[in-house]
């Protein structure tokens, strides 16, 4: 048996069979969250990123930590001699991290792609929309702070979005704002604060990245997280009128947003429409009485989220190890026997 | 349901509802009712007698009803593939008289509520 046996073979095994499991698992819990009769799928949409991402994130970190744990300790040095015949110490789990490694950053690479930023324009349109935004923020103390977060470019198709991992900003296209009225613009500006305070960017990509690197289990998780992200900007509507943007204007922001441009290409099918017209219908709602919070959001995602991380991380070090062993000895047994 | 929640119909009876209507289209007085019975039947609106007529009220608010239909629409919620937050996720021009629509229909609320 080759010692890339268990690295290369493992890593296919965790893909193909443990991320699925692990969707499965997380299917279940989303479809029971989900199943509540009066806005479902608005309520516990921290759980629901927990489950979402963490049924990819967190048995990966598992196997991570484990396989750097015995490839240091050299308490893999068992499963080695089991297969190897030999009580050298064993790499194998280390490079199986490795792999793992690669496997997950090149699976994250598109989503990475996808991620870059708009660019940054300096025409004199531009400046003058700069101006125009300074002036509107300045007027409202929800939007002050968003001053010096505001970026203006001259992408085509570009409309209104949030960018920026660690310290976002809000990006508004130069075409989208010539198209709205400043008072549009203010409410659409009180949408992506909320972006802004809750580092949206992050969670998104988090979120993709983690289905990203589970291909088979991202067909079940895919539409828990269309309603989830629909679900999000729906709540970061809500959150924006009750700080006081308006909700028509912002209705209409959106709308203008959605629209596509001349030549423009839109990979969206053909009920794309479903969630603008549920946010709209609630704005609309929102314009006849004003909106209270609404449904329970669960714990905060960030620290829950970093919490079992790091438990993840630590759990191979103080429990053991043997889950990996027996993922080692039955990918290499399996291989033995398909080779007979 | 979007007449007795736009004009805050608290209690009203089907002559009420058809006397909005009959300003905007022509429309008969059994169409009105048979439509205001169904939402009754769907558990919509409640009513109660008022002599030899039914004075019908909206059980839920417009959002309380939006809630209450949020699963079934947003199961037919399709993802965006940026991993950024936009305000909207760019449709398909096959939709854009559905936009057309939509902007019509803030146009009526704006007008309405002025």
């Amino acid at each position: 048996m080759i010692e890339a046996t268990f690295p290369l073979l493992g890593v296919a095994f965790v893909a193909l069979v443990v991320l699925p499991a692990f969707a499965l698992l997380a299917k279940v819990g989303l479809v029971m969250l989900e199943r509540d009769e009066v806005g479902g799928p608005l309520h516990g949409l921290n759980l629901r990123y927990v489950l979402l991402s963490g049924s990819s994130v967190l048995p990966i970190a598992w196997l991570l930590s484990a396989g750097l744990h015995q490839a240091e300790s050299g308490t893999s040095a068992h499963a080695c001699l089991f297969d190897h015949e030999t009580s050298e110490l064993c790499l194998e789990p280390g490079f199986f991290s490795l792999v793992l490694a690669v496997f997950v950053v090149a699976s994250s690479f598109g989503t990475m792609w996808r991620h870059r930023a708009a660019r940054a324009s300096s025409s004199d349109a531009a400046h003058a929309l700069l101006r125009r935004l300074d002036r509107i923020a300045s007027n409202d103390p929800v939007l002050a702070s968003l001053r010096g977060r505001i970026v203006v470019t001259d992408d085509h198709g570009f409309a209104l979005g949030t960018h920026g991992l660690l310290r976002p900003r809000v990006f508004v296209g130069t075409a989208f704002a010539g198209r709205v009225s400043d008072e549009m613009l203010a409410s659409a500006l009180g949408h992506e604060a909320q972006h802004v305070r809750a580092l949206d960017p992050l969670r998104y990509l988090i979120l993709r990245v983690a289905l990203g690197v589970n291909p088979v289990g991202r067909a079940l998780l895919e539409p828990h997280f269309a309603r989830w992200q629909a679900a999000r900007e729906a709540h970061c509507d809500r959150e924006a009128v009750i700080l006081g943007a308006a909700p028509l204007p912002l209705a209409d922001a959106i709308v203008i947003a959605a629209r596509p441009g001349a030549r423009e290409p839109v990979a969206l099918g053909a009920r794309d429409t479903a969630v603008l017209k549920f946010r709209i219908g609630m704005l609309l709602a929102f314009s006849e009485q004003a909106p209270t919070r609404c449904c329970h959001q669960g714990l905060s995602t960030f620290p829950v989220a970093m919490v079992l991380l790091l438990v993840a991380l630590l759990l191979p070090h103080h429990t053991g190890t043997a889950v990996l062993d027996l993922l080692h000895t039955s990918t290499e047994r399996a291989l033995t026997y398909f080779w007979r | 349901m979007d007449v007795v929640w736009g004009k805050n119909l608290t209690s009203f009876a089907v002559g009420d509802v058809l006397a909005i209507l009959e300003r905007q289209r022509d429309i008969a007085y059994t169409t009105v009712m048979t439509t205001v019975t169904r939402l009754y039947e769907k558990g919509i609106l409640e009513r109660e007698r008022d002599g030899k007529r039914y004075l019908y009220s909206p059980k839920l608010t417009r959002e309380e009803f939006l809630l209450s239909t949020a699963r079934e629409v947003l199961d037919e919620a399709v993802g965006g593939h940026q991993a950024m937050a936009m305000l909207a996720e760019k449709v398909s021009e096959a939709s854009a008289g559905e936009l057309d629509d939509l902007e019509a229909l803030i146009q009526k609320r704006r007008e309405e509520l002025a």
